[in-house]
């Protein structure tokens, strides 16, 4: 194989699937905690809800992968055949990607945050909790 | 052996074992304090802290990857020691600075949340 463009693909798919879902399973698993909160314990709702927002999450993030993964630029314009140009290769690729996965999970977060935020806000008020008992 | 790769096979395990440890710490000692936030809500804190264990892995990881991807051309043993020598600096120092701001973010959050109390308290008939 003269020259590594295969070999960096083959290296980078399955890394960034693997992280894509690690990610997605592990954000959304406990995202079912900040869902149930937002529907007021309505399960299906909510299951359906964070199921919605799962795939959304794979949409988004498996085609911005795909869309950074060819190597262009200033590679293809050499011989592209050692080593360490594919581990560098790859380290800004994944690294970056990596990143920006960091930037919409925290993105994802703040939703549920808000969600709930908002959620509690429109609650039928509390009952006035009892004061203690006046002086004499 | 290219002694870029070298320093790659140094850099890597090392950085990234330093950065899981400092996200596992903060994981484990952040929790009280998040409970002290959220009203002793256990399950939301603990959701809540392990989205914030990815987001930490994901950012450190990505920015020790950036960083080996910039790495100048090593030729000499000096040069390996000097670059691998920087770059360790740079990634320990960035650790230190999320780690503080982690913690003003805690301590802060709560003195709000705490003065809040008390305000609310005073202005109750």
């Amino acid at each position: 194989m003269a020259n590594k463009f295969v070999l960096t693909y083959l290296v980078y798919l399955p890394v960034v699937l693997l992280l894509t879902l690690y990610v997605a399973r592990s954000l959304f698993k406990n995202g079912r905690v900040f869902m149930l909160d937002i529907f007021r314990g309505k399960t299906e709702i909510a299951d359906s809800t964070n199921r919605l927002f799962e795939v959304g999450f794979y949409l988004i993030n498996i085609g911005f992968a795909l869309r950074i993964m060819e190597v262009n630029g200033y590679w293809a314009e050499n011989l592209y055949d050692t080593n360490q140009e594919v581990v560098e290769t790859l380290a800004g690729k994944i690294g970056g990607f990596a990143i920006y996965l960091g930037i919409m999970l925290f993105l994802n977060l703040f939703l549920f945050m808000r969600g709930r935020r908002k959620s509690n806000a429109n609650r039928m008020p509390r009952p006035v909790e009892p004061t203690a008992p006046a002086l004499a | 052996m290219n002694l870029n790769l070298l320093a790659y096979l140094l850099f890597f395990p090392a950085m990234m074992a330093l950065a899981v440890g400092v996200a596992q710490t903060c994981h484990r000692h952040g929790r009280p304090w998040m409970l002290g936030l959220f009203d002793n809500n256990d399950v939301l804190v603990d959701a809540l802290n392990n989205i914030l264990l990815v987001g930490c892995y994901l950012v450190n990881l990505g920015y020790i990857a950036l960083v080996m991807a910039a790495w100048e051309n090593v030729i000499t043993i000096e040069q390996l020691v000097g670059t691998l020598g920087q770059h360790i600096a740079t990634i320990v120092l960035v650790l230190a600075g999320l780690h503080y701001q982690n913690i003003a973010v805690l301590l802060l959050w709560s003195h709000f949340k705490h003065r809040a109390r008390i305000d609310h308290h005073q202005h109750q008939p």
